[in-house]
C-alpha cells in the first residue's frame, strides 16, 4: 500500500490518549532484561507484541506471546518473538517490544472505524470473536454521534442481551462504553486521515473497559 | 442548494424539444402527456421539420417561441444537448429534463462533462440525463410517462425511471395518486438531496419514496433527510452495493462493512426508514402519507382467524407491540359482543360478523386504550365496511388499518372507497403490518410523542 500506512501500537495509543481517550498502560522495551523489569511494574501475568512498522498482523508472523506469569516467561518471550518476526519478515525492523497487562474476565468486543466513500468517518461496534467472525453482530452510525446514538447503536447488536444480565451475567459497564464510542466517533471525524481503525479488542467489564490491541491505517 | 430547483415543478410553460409526431417516439409521448395531463400553461413543440404536432403549433428553435418558456424536456440525440443548453439560457429558460440517453451510462463520459459544464455555466438546472422525466400533479406538470394525473400527498424520487414508474402506477391503481414522480436519471445536477429539501417544505407531499443506488454528497443527504424527517416520513430502498475500495479490506471494521451498513446507518440517524423491496416501499409510503403516529402498539380485530394469527406474527417480528386484553376489557367485550368472538388480540369477530360488530369492538378498545393502532381486518365480503370505518375514524383518536381480502369484487370497491376516504388499505395483514411498522419507531422518546394524540386523517385534509 503505497498511499497508506499503519501507525505501530504504541503510536495508536497516543493518537487515542492526545484525544482523550482511556488507553492501557503498557511499556515499550528493548530488551529481554528490560521486558522482564516493566512486566513486574504492570504486575503479572502480561502480554508481550512485536513492535514493527513492516509487521501489520502481529499474530502471524509469531509476534505475540500471553499470558506470560514471570520474569523469566518474559524473557523467553522477548527472544522467541525476535526470532519468529526475523524469520517471518527479515527486513522488519524491530523497534522494541510491548508489554501489557493480560486483562482477565472481560466481554470481548471490536470497537473500529472506517472512512467511507460517500459517508465520510463512521464507527463500528460488536461483540467480539466468533461474534464478529462468523455471525458479522455488528452496528455502525456515521461520526461524530453522542453517548444517546451509541447507546441504540449497542441496543442494536443481536447479541445485546449477553452484554445485559442474560442468564445471570453480571450486566456490564454499558454506559462507559457509549461515553466510548461517542468519544472515539469524534476522534474520528476529527481525523479524516484515519481510514480504517481497528481495536479488537476491547475488553468491558461490570465497570470500565480496556482495550488490548489497536491498529489504524491513515493516508500517508 | 435548492437553488431554483422549484421552476421546475411549478414551471409555467414547457417546450418539448425533440417532440415527434410518430406515436412510438418519448417526443410525442411526453408532448402527449403534457396535453392530455391538463397543463394549464403553454405547450411548445420544437421540431423544425413540423408544422403542427398533437395539434400543437410546431416551433424550429426555442427562440422562434413568442413567449416566454420556463422548462424545456429534451428529447434530442445526445450529442446536441449542451449545445441546446446553452441556447435555452439565452432564451430565459430556468429549468432542463433531459429525457435523451447516451452520455456516461454509455461512458460517454466527455459529453456528460460537456452537458455539466453548460449547466453550470448558464445555471439551467438539470434532471437526468436519461431519465423518465418529471410528473409534479399540483401542477397537472406530466413531463413524463406513463400518463397519471391524479394528485396524492407521496413523492417520488427514484434514480430507475421503472422502479419509480412501477410505484406511480401503484398508486395510481389504489387511486390515491402521488404528489411528485421524479427520475433521477444520471443525477448530472439536480440530485437527491436537493429534491429532498424541496419536498420536505412542499405543502402537497406528505410522505417522500425514494429509490437510490447511491447517493452524491453523503453527509448533505443526511443534513436534508434529518430536517425532512422532522416533518414528514422518509422512505428508502437502496439497491447496487458499492464494493469499491473494499478488496484491500485489511482491518475487521472493514471486513464487516457489510455492503449497505453505512448506508444503513446514515439512514436510522436522519430518521429515514430503510426498506428491502418495491412493495414495502410503496406500501409504507403510501402510509406515511395517512399515518401521522409513531406509536408501536396494535391490536388486530379481525374476521378470519389465519389472517390475525398472519398479522401477529407480522407485527411481533417487525417490532410492533401486540398487547394481551387485560380482564376488564374482556368482560366489557363479553357483554357487547357474541358468544362466538374469540376475546384476545387478535380480536376475532368470526366469519359471520357484520360491518357494525367491528364498530363495536373498536370503541370499547378505544375507551380502554388497548393500543394506539387498530388493524381491522375484513376477511369475508363485508357490506358498508367502508362507511362503518369512515365513521368511525371520527369517533375515536386511534389510527385505523384495513386490510381487505377474500371479500371479492365487494372487497375490490370497499378498498378502493376506503383509499378514496383516506384511509390506509392493504391487500394483505402482512403487508399492512409490514408498512406501519416501518413508519413506527422502536425509540421509546420518539414513540411516545404521538401517542393517542393522532387519528387517521380525512383525505380533504391531505390536499
Amino acid at each position: 500500500m503505497p498511499d497508506a500506512l499503519f501507525l505501530t501500537e504504541p503510536a495508536c495509543y497516543r493518537l487515542l490518549a492526545a484525544e482523550g481517550l482511556p488507553i492501557p498502560p503498557h511499556f515499550l522495551a528493548h530488551s529481554p532484561e528490560e521486558a522482564a523489569e516493566k512486566a513486574a511494574l504492570l504486575g503479572f501475568p502480561v502480554v508481550l507484541k512485536i513492535v514493527s512498522p513492516q509487521v501489520v498482523h502481529k499474530s502471524e508472523a509469531g509476534g505475540v506471546r500471553v499470558a506470560l506469569a514471570d520474569a523469566e516467561a518474559v524473557r523467553q518471550a522477548y527472544r522467541a518473538v525476535e526470532s519468529s518476526v526475523h524469520a517471518f519478515r527479515p527486513e522488519a525492523v524491530i523497534e522494541g517490544m510491548l508489554l501489557l497487562p493480560q486483562f482477565q474476565g472481560g466481554t470481548e468486543l471490536i470497537v473500529g472505524g472506517l472512512r467511507d466513500i460517500q459517508f465520510g468517518p463512521t464507527v463500528m461496534f460488536g461483540l467480539g470473536g466468533i461474534f464478529v467472525e462468523l455471525l458479522k453482530d455488528v452496528s455502525f452510525r456515521v461520526a461524530p454521534i453522542d453517548a444517546a446514538e451509541a447507546s441504540e447503536m449497542i441496543r442494536e447488536i443481536k447479541g445485546y442481551p449477553l452484554l445485559n444480565g442474560f442468564r445471570g451475567r453480571l450486566p456490564l459497564d454499558l454506559e462507559a462504553l457509549a461515553v466510548f464510542l461517542a468519544d472515539l466517533s469524534r476522534l474520528l471525524d476529527r481525523h479524516p486521515e484515519i481510514e480504517e481503525l481497528d481495536l479488537n479488542p476491547v475488553f468491558l467489564f461490570p465497570e470500565g473497559l480496556a482495550l488490548a490491541d489497536a491498529r489504524i491505517k491513515v493516508t500517508a | 442548494m435548492n437553488h431554483g430547483i422549484e421552476h421546475l415543478f411549478n414551471a409555467r410553460s414547457v417546450a418539448v424539444v425533440g417532440a415527434s409526431a410518430n406515436p412510438g417516439k418519448r417526443g410525442h409521448i411526453i408532448l402527449k402527456n403534457l396535453i392530455e395531463g391538463g397543463f394549464t400553461g403553454g405547450i411548445y413543440p420544437v421540431n423544425p421539420g413540423a408544422e403542427e404536432i398533437l395539434g400543437k403549433k410546431s416551433y424550429p428553435s426555442l427562440g422562434a417561441i413568442p413567449e416566454p418558456v420556463d422548462l424545456i424536456v429534451v428529447c434530442i440525440p445526445a450529442a446536441g444537448v449542451p449545445a441546446l443548453i446553452r441556447e435555452a439560457a439565452r432564451h430565459g429558460v430556468k429549468g432542463a429534463v433531459v429525457i435523451s440517453g447516451g452520455f456516461r451510462e454509455v461512458g460517454n463520459l466527455q459529453l456528460e462533462g460537456e452537458l455539466y459544464r453548460a449547466s453550470q455555466e448558464s445555471g439551467v438546472r438539470i434532471v437526468g440525463p436519461n431519465c423518465q422525466g418529471i410528473n409534479y400533479t399540483p401542477n397537472h406538470l406530466c413531463a413524463s410517462w406513463p400518463l397519471i394525473r391524479t394528485q396524492g400527498s407521496m413523492a417520488i424520487i427514484s434514480e430507475s425511471g421503472t422502479i419509480g414508474a412501477a410505484l406511480a402506477e401503484w398508486a395510481e391503481e389504489d387511486g390515491i395518486g402521488f404528489s411528485a414522480f421524479i427520475s433521477l436519471g444520471n443525477r448530472l445536477d439536480v440530485n437527491e438531496s436537493e429534491l429532498v429539501e424541496f419536498f420536505t417544505s412542499d405543502p402537497a407531499t406528505r410522505s417522500i419514496a425514494l429509490y437510490l443506488e447511491g447517493v452524491k454528497d453523503g453527509r448533505a443527504f443526511m443534513t436534508q433527510l434529518k430536517q425532512a424527517t422532522a416533518v414528514k416520513p422518509v422512505v428508502v430502498l437502496k439497491a447496487g452495493r458499492t464494493v469499491r475500495g473494499r478488496e484491500a479490506a485489511q482491518s475487521h471494521t472493514k471486513s464487516v462493512a457489510g455492503d449497505d451498513a453505512v448506508f444503513d446507518a446514515a439512514c436510522k440517524q436522519s430518521g429515514a426508514r430503510k426498506v428491502e423491496s418495491i412493495t414495502e416501499l410503496y406500501d409504507a409510503a403510501k402510509a406515511g402519507g395517512m399515518l401521522p403516529g409513531l406509536n408501536p402498539s396494535l391490536l388486530i380485530i379481525t374476521s378470519s382467524g389465519g389472517s390475525g394469527i398472519l398479522a401477529t406474527d407480522a407485527a411481533e417480528s417487525n417490532g410492533m407491540h401486540v398487547p394481551v386484553l387485560e380482564p376488564e376489557v374482556k368482560a366489557a367485550l363479553a357483554e357487547a359482543l357474541p358468544s362466538q368472538c374469540i376475546l384476545g388480540n387478535p380480536l376475532d369477530l368470526t366469519g359471520d360478523t357484520d360491518a357494525e360488530r367491528y364498530a363495536v369492538a373498536a370503541r370499547i378498545a378505544a375507551h380502554w386504550k388497548v393500543a394506539a393502532n387498530l388493524l381491522l381486518i375484513f376477511g369475508d365480503p363485508i357490506p358498508k365496511a367502508g362507511e362503518m370505518v369512515d365513521r368511525l375514524r371520527r369517533e375515536i383518536p386511534q389510527q385505523i388499518i384495513v386490510s381487505y381480502l377474500g371479500g371479492g369484487e365487494e372487497g375490490k370497491i370497499e378498498s378502493r372507497k376506503l383509499l378514496d376516504l383516506g384511509v390506509a388499505t392493504f391487500p394483505t395483514p402482512e403487508r399492512a403490518v409490514k408498512a406501519i411498522s416501518t413508519l413506527i419507531t422502536k425509540r421509546k422518546d420518539l414513540a411516545e410523542k404521538e401517542f393517542f394524540s393522532t387519528k387517521t386523517m380525512p383525505k380533504e385534509d391531505l390536499l
